[in-house]
């Protein structure tokens, strides 16, 4: 997976702002630190998709919100958070991958 | 307010008032004979009035859904019915007895209609609730 | 290849499940209705076109899933009864109905789409 590629499935995921501009820098700099900031910007958009996904199980229990936006940002904030958990898996593997290289 | 707890609230009110209209239909039929009722009349006939309670929220779009409730159970105006009959206790100096203005046939009517829609209102719920548990379904 | 975004479908799915339940409630109210005098029937209506509503909205960016000009109005000539009531009970409640089938094609669908997504995340595991 290209960096671009992933930070562009994650805003494509859709919901959170953060994401999109995330996947403005990745879209020409392969080469800059934009890695970086494309899993911060990752990172960030997991997180705020975990807090709407709060905010909207929030509202269904007070009634002010519909069942089914409530559930939509629970699979949201779920379907974030699993892209984000198996990048790091992946860059965690590539690390070990490089460490056991002989010098 | 949520689409759907507003859709359910509106079907519960109608069920509550189409409840009272069925048991004034009962009350009225059962006394349409009593020539004496507490007040020394004869029994006096009850409507009941609806109205709508709409919550319209503030874009009139989301949650939108009116309910109904009882503005008031009065009593019907319209003259007693009057029977020749000088034999009966009540009767007046003429042998005329004044008799409760309830028409049977109408009470009948208009209970059939409030057991109508108190069923039509049932299914509702049953719709709605359905359709709740199938939001839920995508929480998994 | 397909213009749309995964989160244009899952806007456009969701815009569908919150018109459907739009529609049930304006039902229910309109049956709550059913013998209160003089109330006239309402319906969800849309005061743009198709068109105009995929262009105006973008994912996320509202706060719920309501297309913009969505609204209930008064459905328009109705017939009154006596009481000057408009509601016909046979077709409020199969409006409910089929505003259930809608959602529930809707909720179908997302759920799919949910279920490949995470798959293509997890590569299958």
């Amino acid at each position: 997976m290209s960096i671009s590629s992933i930070v562009d499935l994650s805003s494509r995921l859709g919901g959170t702002g953060t994401a999109a501009t995330g996947a403005a820098p990745a879209g020409g700099a392969e080469s800059s630190g934009s890695f970086a900031d494309a899993l911060k910007g990752l990172v960030e958009s997991t997180d705020k998709s975990g807090e709407q996904a709060n905010a909207a199980i929030g509202g269904m229990l007070d009634k002010s919100v519909d069942v089914h936006d409530a559930m939509i940002a629970l699979q949201r904030a779920e379907m974030s958070l699993q892209l984000t958990v198996q990048i790091r898996n992946k860059l965690v593997q590539a690390y070990q991958d490089i460490m056991r290289m002989p010098v | 307010m949520s689409t759907m707890n507003a859709a359910m609230n509106a079907s519960a009110s109608a069920l509550s008032a189409e409840r009272t209209r069925i048991e004034v239909a009962i009350s009225n039929m059962a006394n349409a004979e009593s020539t004496r009722s507490a007040n020394g009349e004869p029994y006096r006939r009850r409507d009941v009035v609806l109205q709508s309670a709409p919550p319209m929220s503030f874009d009139g779009a989301l949650g939108a859904a009116a309910g109904v409730r009882v503005a008031a159970i009065v009593a019907d105006q319209t003259d007693f019915r009057r029977r020749y009959e000088p034999a009966h206790p009540d009767a007046d100096a003429d042998g005329f007895v004044a008799l409760p203005n309830v028409d049977q046939p109408q009470e009948m009517v208009d209970m059939l209609s409030a057991a109508r829609a108190y069923q039509a209102n049932l299914t509702a719920i049953g719709l709605i609730r359905d359709l709740v548990a199938k939001a839920l379904e995508l929480g998994r | 290849m397909n213009g749309i975004s995964e989160s244009e479908v899952v806007s456009a799915l969701r815009r569908q499940m919150t018109i459907a339940a739009a529609k049930q409630a304006a039902a229910a109210g309109n049956l709550a209705n059913i013998n209160t005098p003089n109330y006239k029937a309402v319906e969800v209506s849309f005061a743009d076109t198709l068109d105009a509503q995929m262009a105006a909205t973008h994912p996320g960016h509202l706060a719920s899933g309501a297309p913009a000009g969505m609204k209930t109005e008064e459905i328009r000539n109705a017939q009154a009864r006596r009481d000057g009531n408009t509601v016909v009970l046979d077709q409020e409640l199969l409006k409910m109905t089929r505003a259930g089938g809608e959602f529930s094609q809707a909720q179908t669908a997302l759920a799919a789409k949910f279920r490949l997504v995470r798959y293509a995340i997890n590569e299958g595991r």
